[in-house]
């Protein structure tokens, strides 16, 4: 029998009346990068409570690697690392101390804790200023350091929560290449992320979760499949101007229109069509095409839509 | 034989992720203002408003000083600590590391107790070298200064376990208790001298018991059976070891 790395089996959380995760069910392969998205409130971090034993389910039960994390929390705690969404280092203490203390808390013995921390604060550039007080670090310094002591034990499953929500582009950078590293290595990692685009081009799954229940589980690529209805040209002309946009949502075969930079993006279930038309209407109007391309729906695309979110220029607008 | 191995390397491994914490927590916090201030500067205040003006001994007043030290001292670390560490979110990390919550409270705990036992030595030693204070029964001193410290850190941790991420919250509702213990626990007046009512309450204290032990150190006497101090103050400790395990769990719910 195949032991996944993670089995969540009708998990359901209540919050006195509310009810925050309902019947979830999902499993994680060993060696997978699973993505975990959904917007805010949806039950991302509830989830990733209960699946490290923080808190425990009203309902359900969840295994790691085999162990029942409510039943057998230390026998499951210690084949995981946890990266939460705040980096929460200890501030009046060095980034040596930092990492020994993680050590020391996984009962890492001290000479395999001292190496593995010297690796990895070299790995995350952090070896020359091991010394230094945490509070001076900056942001991304400090989830670097964060990341190094969720990997201090050599889990065999890291949970991340938000590993590069705004960070500068160094830290994000760095930190996306340790999570390919590691996934080259069989790690096994379940990622909660806004940045849609960075779990297309890490997860091998991802599952979107609204409002306390799982709308979809599938590869990205096959979720984008199940939205070809969602279609787009984008287009830039020479000269712009802000009148563009109320012109081209009102050519036909055009569903809606977005300004994205210099771009305009047209939604359609009919590209060609749509490509007829803004050609036609650049010519009446004297205005050049600079560039025009069709684009498939994006993971984004497919969040938007299971969701019923559409962020518009102000506010947010249910699209369902 | 092989379950005994793992339950033996299993209390190894708490115990010794117990100490981490402890060890964290000395080199955090027992030099934070708001430490010193609660756990040094207040029962030495507390001290002088009571024995300044008194015509008491030194075995009397000296004791009682020990006492209180304790009190505030001990129980001041975990207030502080771990409602910064909510706010700042790494008492995450201890909650969800592979160690029970046992030893969480007791590793909060132990850095409480070593606090305490280092600044009790402040007043012993203006007791011994100031007033020329005789220590007449040693065992009685150590094991009241040990006992005590240890109780008042794990009640400290107790108190911590309100979720709040304010400190200020916790040593409200914590100087509700410390307070009033002072003048039910035979610290200045004696358990005998007390209204009836007053010698009923005391034996619902643990500084009574504590500080009849520390008491015996200098004057040689207890008001109780000193096993009974001892067995008391035991009893309590592993009240508040309990309870504390029991409301973190449920405040983390």
């Amino acid at each position: 029998m195949t032991v996944h790395a993670i089995e969540a089996t009708a998990i359901s959380k209540k919050f006195g009346n509310l009810l925050a995760l309902s019947d979830v069910n999902f499993s994680v392969a060993d060696g997978e990068t699973f993505g975990f998205l959904g917007p805010n409130g949806a039950g991302k971090t509830t989830t990733i409570r209960i699946l490290t034993g923080i808190t425990a389910p009203t309902a359900g039960t969840a295994t790691i690697f085999g162990h029942d994390i409510v039943r057998e929390t230390i026998a499951a705690r210690r084949q995981m690392g946890i990266v939460h969404e705040i980096s929460n280092v200890y501030d009046d203490l060095s980034a040596w101390h930092n990492i020994l203390f993680a050590s020391e808390l996984y009962n890492v013995p001290r000479s395999a804790g001292e190496r593995r921390g010297k690796e990895l604060l070299e790995l995350f550039g952090l070896w020359e200023r091991k010394d230094d007080r945490v509070k001076v670090f900056s942001k991304g310094m400090k989830r670097r350091l964060t990341l190094a002591m969720g990997l201090v034990n050599d889990p065999r499953l890291l949970f991340l929560d938000e590993p590069t929500s705004g960070l500068d582009v160094q830290s994000n950078l760095i930190i996306r290449d340790v999570i390919r590293e590691l996934t080259g290595q069989g790690v096994t990692v379940f990622l909660t992320t806004h940045n849609i685009e960075e779990a297309n081009l890490i997860c091998d799954r991802v599952a979107i979760i609204n409002r306390g229940q799982i709308a979809a589980i599938d590869s990205p690529e096959r979720l984008k499949k199940t939205i070809q209805s969602v279609q787009s040209v984008e287009v830039a002309f020479d000269p712009s101007s802000p009148k563009l946009l109320e012109h081209l949502r009102e050519l036909p075969l055009v569903s809606e229109v977005r300004k994205e930079g210099d771009k305009f993006r047209l939604i359609t279930e009919d590209p060609s069509g749509v490509i007829e038309n803004v050609t036609t209407y650049a010519r009446e109007h004297h205005t050049r095409i600079i560039s025009m391309t069709t684009i498939g729906p994006s993971l984004e695309d497919v969040f938007i839509r299971l969701t019923g979110l559409m962020i518009r220029v102000k506010g947010v607008k249910a699209i369902d | 034989m092989t379950d005994l191995n793992e339950s033996c390397g299993q209390l190894c491994r708490e115990l010794k992720a117990a100490w981490a914490i402890a060890k964290k927590d000395i080199r955090i916090y027992y030099l934070k203002p708001n430490i010193i201030v609660s756990g040094m500067l207040f029962p030495l205040f507390m001290f002088l408003a009571f024995a300044i003006g008194r015509d008491a001994p030194p075995t009397m007043l000296v004791p009682g000083l020990i006492a209180i030290t304790i009190l505030f001292s001990a129980s001041s670390i975990e207030p502080v600590s771990i409602p910064i560490e909510r706010r700042t979110k790494t008492f995450d990390r201890l909650l969800s590391a592979p160690v029970s919550l046992h030893s969480v409270v007791l590793g909060e705990s132990m850095s409480g107790f070593l606090y305490s036992t280092g600044i009790a030595l402040v007043p012993l030693s203006a007791g011994i070298i100031l007033f020329s204070t005789p220590i007449v029964q040693p065992l009685a001193l150590i094991g009241g200064v040990l006992l005590t410290s240890f109780c008042f850190a794990t009640m400290g941790t107790l108190f911590a376990a309100y979720p709040t991420e304010s400190p200020g919250d916790i040593m409200s509702m914590l100087n509700l208790v410390r307070l009033p213990l002072i003048f039910v626990s035979g610290v200045f007046i004696p358990v005998n001298a007390l209204p009836q009512i007053g010698q009923i309450a005391v034996l619902f204290s643990p500084l009574t018991y504590g500080n009849d032990l520390i008491r015996a150190g200098f004057e040689g006497t207890t008001h109780f059976n000193p096993l009974m101090d001892v067995l008391a103050i035991c009893v309590f400790i592993l009240l508040f070891q309990v309870a504390a395990n029991h409301l973190y769990r449920k405040f983390n719910e």
